[in-house]
């Protein structure tokens, strides 16, 4: 069947394509056709050397592609650059252009764009029923004249006219070039694109003209400065002659492929009218807000507490296995310890990708980065920023991993650095141990005064970094696109890949520094005054006695702090009180551990699904001082336990932490980010020291 | 001359010209917010901005300041 109507005559079918790439506009639903086109085949990946997803599926001896979300070839975010590049440094065999019908007007110019890469292609008309329910009447056969490249409706989400899309793209021409420019743009152009040897050499040359840093000849790039000192000479921007001829001919196309039009008020806009909505809007955003949170934290703890189960029982079969003491506890103390710190983020991470995954998709994420914005704006944010930020206050892990949701790398480098500041709930037992003590009554507001000044000083240090930091500055434009309901395959799918893609990436570092801890521990062999922990911690104790802090003991239970911030908790016990006797267990009993274990975790499932409807409970009050607490209050000043508090708030949460932070932002600033924080830390600590009666 | 931030909720105009660069020039052209187009107001966000525009077929957030940078014709 192919394209009856196209004036290049197709290329004979059964010639081999390997690679067929998806491109589009944010929200044209290309994840759920890609979806529709590959089932179960769907894989989810990164964009090499990046964290950008790439979904792709193989299909016979087809490969599909899907490119980031793309309005335009002149990028402006990380993703339509990722986009661009892929495109013009390894081009496809063929091009899926996936338009929204329902939006035609302005998803055409991305179509007359890719008419100018000299790659095979078919068009997409999908979301052809939203279309239709706007009342939208299209002749996709028209534009299929008119572009002389097939033209195939679809309603990805009911698989309707997906068959032929495969078909379509195989017999695809290549397109003629669809738009004519201004005499003097199109003269430019032919000069620029004579000195590249490419079959995108127009599309290329008109990106060079308009000033867009792309790869091309050297010759080809001094032609394009020439051709643009000619053009300024002439009074003409080449970036406003280039889009305007598109967008003119893109009006031409749409309303030659419209058949008619009757306006209809959509679910979206019926539903903005609440959502968005001066007093309601703001109500909803929060309960939305408490959803996530809640979504995210509830449904995982059950599974954390499950591996930290699971690691209790391997531990306990290590000891019960009469292997030498130092040994042991290497493997028991090091490496099961240093695998379950990295596993017990995994259900945190999965619940909180799901929840994001659906925001996004719903449209739901950019209705709450507009109500938000105003606020976020005063640190130097934008809108979406507030997401993160407010995760930070569960895990800090998870929240660096939602900046991604931010636009421009500008933004999410401000929003990361400011994300370790937020008080995480591992830094909650630290807190506790010490509020409950040494400011009994006064203890919650001690708790919360310290969850206020580390935001304080995460917006401070966003805010900064935009005044100072030579970034561009946060923008308010963003599109709200359509309310849609997410397929549930697609979230689990990507919720699933992320998840695993922090498993694997962080076993190693977090393992590594899990191990280095131990070292400290335990070498040499003996009581803990005499190893190499002790020693350090006494030559860190100088460095931390103008704090006020001059106690090995206290000052050395940060180290392992740099793990996860509850291990504070831990090493001060040891320090104090001495090392617990490792718990041996039997292969039998551990069993019966695990299986009750699974049943617990099962059980908190269902009591937090229940949960995640009811009102938040606070949690119960502590009992009376244990051991440690008492002998914390006969070793420290009630003074010296806030200025500690003050550090263990502010400095470097965790090594998961850095890892997420260098996953996002790269080594550089990762670096540069734990410097920031102990500084931060130590300052405001000895801040405290001073300035506390 | 009348700016995009001074149309009320509901009113409609027509752009004129987009008074901005950069980044922000390109994101507000690939959303449909360029010269010629008609554009209406739909509401200020609960805290009075951003604003929440409609080109075409587009629901387009931007701040008050951005905004002003967009010049709408006459009458």
């Amino acid at each position: 069947m192919g394209c009856p109507r196209c004036s290049t005559p197709a290329v004979h079918p059964g010639r081999r394509l390997a690679r067929i790439a998806l491109l589009g506009n944010p929200n044209t639903g290309k994840t759920t056709l890609i979806n529709a086109l590959a089932g179960t085949r769907l894989q989810v990946g990164n964009w090499p050397g990046t964290t950008v997803e790439k979904l792709e599926a193989r299909l016979g001896d087809l490969t599909l592609v899907d490119l980031p979300g793309t309005y335009s070839l002149f990028a402006t975010t990380p993703e339509e650059r990722l986009a661009r590049d892929a495109l013009l440094a390894d081009p496809p065999d063929a091009l899926l252009v996936v338009l929204d019908a329902g939006n035609l007007e302005r998803n055409l110019p991305l179509a007359l764009e890719a008419t100018e890469l000299g790659i095979p292609m078919a068009v997409v008309l999908n979301l052809f029923d939203e279309a239709r329910e706007k009342g939208y009447d299209l002749d996709p056969a028209r534009l299929e004249a008119l572009l002389g490249v097939p033209v195939v409706a679809t309603v990805a989400s009911r698989g309707e006219g997906v068959d032929r899309l495969i078909e379509a793209v195989q017999t695809a021409p290549v397109p003629a070039p669809a738009v004519i420019y201004p005499p003097a743009i199109e003269r430019a152009l032919a000069r620029v694109a004579g000195a590249i040897d490419a079959p995108a050499a127009r599309a290329i040359a008109a990106l060079l003209l308009a000033g867009e840093p792309v790869a091309a000849p050297e010759t080809a790039r001094k032609a394009a400065e020439a051709a643009r000192k000619e053009l300024a000479a002439l009074g003409l921007d080449p970036f406003l002659e280039i889009t305007g001829a598109r967008y003119a001919r893109a009006r031409e196309l749409f309303q030659q492929t419209l058949r008619g039009h009757n306006p209809r008020p959509t679910l979206t806009d019926r539903l903005d009218r609440f959502v968005l909505h001066p007093v309601l809007g703001p109500v909803l955003f929060l309960l939305g807000m408490l959803f996530v949170f809640r979504f995210t934290f509830l449904l995982s703890a059950p599974w954390v507490d499950f591996i930290g189960g699971v690691q209790e029982v391997l531990a306990g079969w290590t000891y019960g296995l009469g292997l030498p003491g130092l040994l042991a506890s290497f493997l028991a103390d090091g490496l099961v310890a240093g695998v379950g710190t990295v596993l017990a983020f995994a259900p945190v991470l999965f619940f909180l990708y799901l929840a994001m995954s659906f925001l996004e998709a719903s449209g739901f994420l950019a209705r709450s980065a507009f109500i938000a914005d105003r606020l976020m704006h005063a640190a130097g944010l934008p809108g979406r920023a507030f997401i993160p930020l407010v995760l930070g206050f569960g895990c800090n892990v998870p929240a660096v991993y939602a900046t991604r949701t931010l636009e421009s790398f500008a933004d999410r480098l401000r929003t990361a650095l400011a994300i370790p500041f937020m008080a995480c709930s591992a830094r909650l037992p630290v807190f506790a141990l010490f509020a409950a003590v040494f400011f009994r009554e006064r203890a919650a507001l001690v708790v919360f005064a310290l969850y206020l000044l580390g935001l304080a000083v995460g917006l401070l240090t966003a805010w900064l970094l935009g005044r100072f930091g030579r970034l561009e500055p946060s923008t308010g434009v963003m599109e709200l696109p359509p309310y849609r309901l997410p397929r549930a395959r697609v979230l689990l799918l990507q919720a699933h890949a992320r998840t695993m893609s922090f498993v694997k990436g962080a076993t190693g570092p977090i393992l590594l520094a899990m191990v280095l801890i131990w070292a400290l521990l335990h070498l040499p062999p003996g009581p803990l005054e005499q190893s190499l922990y002790a020693r350090v911690a006494g030559a860190l104790a100088h460095l931390f006695a103008p704090l006020g802090l001059g106690d090995w003991r206290l000052v050395g239970a940060l180290i392992p702090g740099f793990i996860a911030k509850e291990v504070v908790v831990g090493a001060l016990g040891v320090s104090f009180l001495g090392a617990a006797p490792p718990d041996a267990l039997g292969f039998l009993a551990g069993l019966g551990q695990l299986a009750a274990a699974f049943l617990a975790a099962l059980q908190g499932t269902l009591a937090a699904l229940l949960a995640l409807f009811g009102l938040p409970s606070l949690p119960a009050a502590a009992g009376g001082p244990t051991a440690l607490q008492a002998a914390l209050r006969g070793a420290v000043t009630a003074k010296a336990a806030l200025v500690y508090l003050v550090f263990v708030l502010l400095y470097t949460p965790c090594v998961a932490t850095l890892f997420a932070l260098r996953q996002e932002l790269g080594r550089r600033w990762t670096t540069f980010s734990v410097g920031y924080q102990l500084t931060v830390a130590y300052l405001v600590a000895l801040l405290a020291a001073r300035i506390l009666p | 001359m009348r700016r995009l931030d001074e149309l009320t909720p509901g009113e409609e105009a027509r752009v004129r010209a987009v008074e901005t660069s950069g980044h922000v020039l390109r994101r507000l052209f690939a959303l449909g917010l360029r010269p010629g187009a008609r554009v209406r107001l739909l509401r200020r966000a609960p805290l009075g901005d951003p604003l929440e525009v409609r080109v075409g077929e587009s629901f387009v957030a931007l701040r008050q300041a951005e905004a002003r940078g967009v010049v709408l014709e006459e009458g």
